[in-house]
């Protein structure tokens, strides 16, 4: 079986070397032939690669430790779930992972190509292949997944119990399928610069990539905190960790891509702008995936680390110098037919989002890549903290919930400001009323007093676009108040769904805030029937609690949670002792509710004296940054639905493209 | 982007951001500026005032040499980068992978009494999970290059 998914991925780099030469080569030669035999290499290449992970799975479920990678990320007692994604424990089967995402987004790119987008096609395949083939090399000659022992241990060594967890099993592939998601556009941008057709196909072609792709990794960023603040035990979920920061940076400069390529859309201008923003993207996500898989930087997450990193800084450099150079060439054709005139615009309040995204990339960039410079300049390691991302990173979003708020209420070219003020009133109004009743409330913290009032200013906005519209509609076609607000919103999925992605976000920023500004924690020893208070809460040491399972031993302590003199639940936070010999791992104990989360962990018992040693964490609103999430992803989708412009303009090219073929 | 193309305003505007974003780059990068050294290049730098009072030290947690007092958060331990040794004291609760010969990143300053006193302490198990002789090499290099593995923070 080995041997067998060894074959699959030699053979796999023959079909996407094939695929890089017969399409580069058919784009030259106007060969069609040479161009369908690229496309079909990409199927083939995706069938191998399909392969080859269908044999590292069997591998893994039939407990083959003669094989390396099984025995170091797997072991008879792993429960069938965690067998899945040991696929992508280790750096090999990641990688290997992370071809298998990017063949398949690159088989679905060509099946939806077939008679759309010709002249594109051939130059989107080669850089599609291009990619896998760098991806087959690794896992061909410097990370190779089928590598088998000499001598066979009866068990494998099991899987990292901190990535024993739901979240960490599907956090690896939300994130893989954002990051690979993003080369589909930069390779229709290549496509562009190359044939020079840089009219809005490469990227309304790829709108849906993108979209689809940015929630997924912002999904996958939510996720990765997730698992953090639910398995490792600290309190918090996002510690400005290299490998967290590799996986924020190309995601805020999709977003800003995103926004700004609706300039083009409408203006045709900003275009070196976007070409630069693709490229920047799809150069960051390898980058991330680099950080990710080489542990190049030390940190938390680094479960791995190996030698492929010159490789990965060879392939950068070529990429740099390919897209860049593209870019130049095609610089003359690039340009802008639309003069930015105003300062109050919409043009101009897209620009200012775009450069403070991108400099919040560039800020979170130099902050994690500052050690290894360094190093390389000064011959020595230095890092740079937290405080350093905390205060670039408020700052800078206080200015773009300001403009997310305005934003939508500005007018395209030039807005006139009393019409502007007239309409900003009642938002603005109820920003500043959430910060005097919150003031009135008690709250003191300046900074979460703004965040906050920014939050309802941008909510308000948004509910008033969604009024504001559907009483123009209820004006115009007399329909009833619900139906006028659904067919405003279906026949502008994309600008509505947006919104609803605004609101999701706002939540994300309050739940931020709330957790971040306004964190109680405490530490206490307790014997049976002491308590300790947090907040509003007192704890209540009640007894100890064991269990036993299959794969581990548990140990913890059983807490009765009291507010207001009368017990509200029962917490249980302890140790997990595994039985494959790993080291104990801490099991934290959430009391979550939509006001705040009540957070234990067990750091130490005393068996003798009978006491336990508690940490707790009160972390107010945290709840929200989750539901927030789920915001995000529900409007996202919905921007993705067709609409009835998109569906029109399908219809009349897919008509057209049936009478040039009559007609040819 | 061709200057012309731009009204004053916006030119201005943007330089005013621009301006805005390296001023706080630079103070925030002033502010929390770090040093990571091993066990002996810290106490070769001891005393150097220039480079500030906060560091960051990687090393080896010496067999045997965790003593923790019963009721008491954290730890007081040796570290080493296999010739030197650094006491350190820790107050927080430690890490799961803390254990006796595992690598620690420790962040904190000299203290008075001569122990590092840490805030902040990253540990990465002497794992289990690399047995073959690949592993075992990724392991030793992991090592020598001061890249902790399999780490787990400690807040």
């Amino acid at each position: 079986m080995a041997e067998f998914g060894t074959l699959c991925l030699l053979l796999g780099l023959a079909t996407a070397g094939w695929a890089v030469v017969a399409s580069f080569n058919g784009w030259l030669d106007r060969s069609g032939a040479l161009v369908l035999s690229g496309e079909r290499a990409i199927y083939a290449t995706w069938g191998l690669v399909a392969l080859a992970i269908g044999c590292l799975e069997y591998l893994i479920f039939t407990d083959r430790f003669d094989i390396e990678y099984v025995a170091s990320y797997s072991n008879r007692a792993l429960p069938a779930m965690y067998k899945v994604s040991a696929l992508w424990a280790g750096q090999a089967g990641s990688i290997l992972f992370w071809l298998f995402v990017l063949c398949s987004y690159a088989a679905v790119v060509v099946a939806m190509n077939r008679r759309r987008n010709r002249p594109l096609m051939p130059v989107v395949v080669t850089t599609l292949s291009s990619i896998a083939l760098f991806f087959l090399l690794l896992v061909n000659f410097m990370a190779r997944p089928f590598v088998g022992l000499s001598q066979v241990p009866i068990d494998g060594l099991g899987m990292n119990p901190q990535l024993q967890n739901p979240f960490m099993a599907i956090h690896p592939p939300a994130l893989y399928t954002g990051y690979v998601g993003l080369t589909i556009p930069f390779a229709f941008a290549i496509a562009a610069l190359a044939t020079g057709q840089l009219s809005d196909t490469w990227f309304r072609t790829t709108r849906r990539f993108t979209i689809l792709s940015w929630f997924v990794l912002g999904t996958g960023i939510l996720l990765g905190g997730w698992w953090a603040y639910v398995e490792l035990g600290w309190g918090g979920y996002w510690a400005w960790d290299p490998v967290e920061n590799a996986s924020l940076i190309p995601w805020l400069t999709a977003t800003a891509f995103l926004h700004s390529v609706m300039i083009e859309e409408r203006k045709r201008m900003l275009r070196v702008w976007n070409m630069s923003l693709v490229i920047m993207t799809f150069l960051l996500s390898i980058l991330g995936t680099f950080i990710t898989r080489s542990g190049v930087i030390s940190s938390v997450h680094s479960f791995t680390r190996s030698d492929i990193g010159p490789m990965f800084a060879g392939f950068l450099g070529v990429s740099v110098i390919v897209s860049v150079g593209l870019l130049i060439h095609r610089l003359p054709l690039l340009q802008s037919e639309h003069r930015l005139d105003s300062f109050v615009s919409r043009e101009s309040s897209f620009l200012f989002n775009n450069l403070l995204l991108v400099g919040a990339a560039f800020a979170v960039l130099w902050g994690t890549i500052f050690p290894i410079i360094s190093e390389a300049v000064r011959g020595v390691k230095i890092t740079v903290g937290p405080p350093f991302f905390n205060e670039i990173m408020v700052p800078i979003t206080f200015g773009l919930l300001t403009l997310s708020a305005i934003c939508p209420m500005i007018a395209w070219r030039r807005a006139t400001p009393h019409r502007l003020i007239d309409k900003v009133r009642i938002p603005l109004g109820t920003g500043i009323l959430a910060a005097a009743v919150l003031f009135a409330a008690g709250m003191r913290d300046g900074y979460a007093l703004v965040a906050f009032s920014l939050c309802a200013f941008v909510v308000a906005t948004t509910v008033m676009e969604f009024f504001w519209g559907t009483r123009a509609r209820m004006k115009a076609t007399g329909e009833p108040a619900l139906g006028a607000l659904w067919s405003l919103v279906d026949r502008n999925k994309r600008r509505y769904g947006g919104f609803i992605v605004h609101v999701g976000v706002m939540l994300i920023i309050v739940g931020i805030t709330g957790s971040s500004a306004f964190k109680q924690e405490a530490t206490a020893v307790l014997a049976r029937g002491e308590s300790f208070g947090l907040g509003r809460f007192a704890l209540r040491f009640e007894d100890i609690v064991s269990r036993d399972d299959p794969n581990q031993e548990f140990l913890g302590a059983r807490l009765a949670v009291i507010e207001g003199g009368r017990q509200v639940g029962t917490l249980e936070p302890g140790q997990n002792f595994y039985k494959a010999g790993q080291d104990p791992s801490s099991e934290i104990a959430i009391r979550s509710t939509l006001r705040e989360d009540l957070y234990l962990i067990l750091s130490g018992f005393d068996p003798q004296a009978g006491k336990v040693t508690l940490k707790a964490y009160l972390n107010p609103l945290i709840a929200w940054i989750w539901i927030g999430g789920g915001v995000l992803i529900l409007g996202s989708w919905f921007a993705m639905l067709p609409d009835l412009r998109d569906r029109r303009r399908e219809a009349e090219a897919r008509l057209s493209a049936a009478e040039s073929y009559a007609t040819s | 982007m061709a200057a012309g193309r731009f009204s004053l305003k916006i030119v201005v505007a943007v330089a005013a951001l621009v301006a805005g974003f390296a001023i706080l780059f630079g103070v925030g990068l002033r502010g929390s500026m770090v040093y990571y050294l091993t066990v002996g290049e810290f106490l070769d730098r001891e005393g150097r005032e220039d480079l500030g009072e906060n560091f960051r030290v990687n090393g080896n947690v010496v067999e045997g040499s965790i003593v923790r007092t019963p009721g008491r958060l954290g730890a007081v331990f040796l570290m080493t980068d296999g010739s030197r040794r650094l006491k350190v004291h820790f107050d927080k609760e430690t890490p799961d992978t803390f254990v006796d010969g595992s690598e620690v990143v420790v962040e904190g300053a000299m203290h008075d009494d001569g122990m590092f006193a840490a805030h902040t302490l990253l540990a990465k198990c002497p794992s289990k999970y690399e047995s073959s002789a690949r592993g075992q090499e990724t392991l030793r290099n992991a090592a020598e290059k001061g890249a902790p593995r399999d780490a787990a923070p400690a807040r």
